[in-house]
């Protein structure tokens, strides 16, 4: 049944990759992209990652999808000529089969999924020792949390200030027409 | 600029009331989400991307034009400067306790980390939907090159 669920659902996401690529009309791409990232976020919930899985919805789905409405709101739409699919750049075709068929390649390298021999999983060191401490150090259940907020504060505290320089240079930068 | 926002912002009774109704829900699970992180899977970043959507639904629903006026874009710096000077505080308060930065502990209440780390997933949650709500606010705002502005 899981397999059944995953295999619909990296079809769905294939398919509407290609969407992405293959869509004359720029607002039917940008549909087709949040589709594809919404189908993503299922997939990484399949995989059980749910943070990784809220990130995908919220960032991707959403919010990208609105800056890209947005940029097409300000920007011009290209006419489509009635066309639904675009003509398919060949040498673009074969660049990116050999890049996919590059990075297939290096995947039996990577571990089964669940595989306990796993090197993030079975080292002593970093996983096990907080799957192991992180309950009784912190007092949080989500090993994730743990991680983020209490023995890599430090390193979150600077993701945080990155966010927050980000928006003070964008509105210091473009000083949108707020009261003009 | 006012003439554009104009454009952007269609009246329709559907989607302003569904959007009425949704937001403080939406708000509401973004909260969740960012207290909850302790618990199970959310946390800040993923918090303040579901509050600052909450936003731009308004947004959506009411008009560019009216929701920055109920968040301005000094309110968006304020959230943003204020989850990261909280942030600061939280960390640096150990220290003056003789402890090490973010050591939660020497705080001297029960569950002193928890809530250290709550405190900080909220914190991360206010720079993250300011942000997110700030820069697509700037660029929904449309671009005005600094030659051309006569303040």
């Amino acid at each position: 049944m899981t397999a059944l669920v995953e295999v619909a659902l990296v079809a769905f996401v294939l398919g509407c990759a290609l969407a992405v690529v293959l869509l004359q009309d720029v607002l039917a791409v940008v549909v087709a992209f949040a589709a594809y990232s919404l189908g993503l976020a299922m997939l990484w919930l399949t995989l059980q990652a749910p943070d990784v899985a809220l990130t995908e919805a919220a960032i991707g789905a959403g919010v990208t999808t609105v800056l890209f409405l947005l940029t097409l709101t300000k920007t011009v739409r290209p006419a489509t000529d009635g066309q639904l699919f675009s003509a398919i750049d060949w040498p673009g075709a074969a660049v990116a089969t050999v890049f996919a068929g590059a990075l297939l390649w290096t995947l039996p390298a990577i571990p089964a999924v669940g595989d306990p021999d796993a090197p993030a999983w079975s080292n002593p060191d970093v996983s096990q020792f907080y799957l192991a401490n992180a309950y009784d150090q912190t007092g949080v259940e989500n090993a994730v949390t743990a991680v983020l907020a209490a023995y890599r504060g430090f390193d979150t505290m600077g993701e945080a200030v990155v966010v927050f320089a980000a928006v003070v240079a964008v509105l210091v930068v473009v000083r949108g027409g707020e009261g003009s | 600029m006012s003439e554009r926002a104009s454009r952007l912002y269609t009246e329709s009774t559907v989607i302003m009331t569904t959007v009425r109704f949704v937001a403080p829900f939406v708000f509401t699970f973004g909260l969740f989400v960012m207290f909850h992180g302790a618990d199970s899977s959310g946390g800040g970043f993923q918090g303040g991307a579901i509050v600052a959507a909450m936003v731009l639904m308004l947004a959506f629903a009411f008009g560019l034009e009216s929701t920055r006026q109920w968040f301005r874009s000094s309110a968006v710096v304020g959230l943003a400067t204020g989850g990261a000077l909280a942030f600061v505080a939280i960390g640096l308060g150990p220290i003056f306790r003789g402890g090490a930065f973010l050591e939660y502990e020497m705080y001297g209440i029960d569950h002193a980390a928890k809530y250290g780390i709550e405190g900080v997933e909220l914190a991360i949650g206010a720079i993250v939907a300011a942000a997110i709500s700030g820069i697509i606010f700037a660029i929904a705002g449309g671009f005005e090159y600094t030659e051309e502005r006569d303040d």
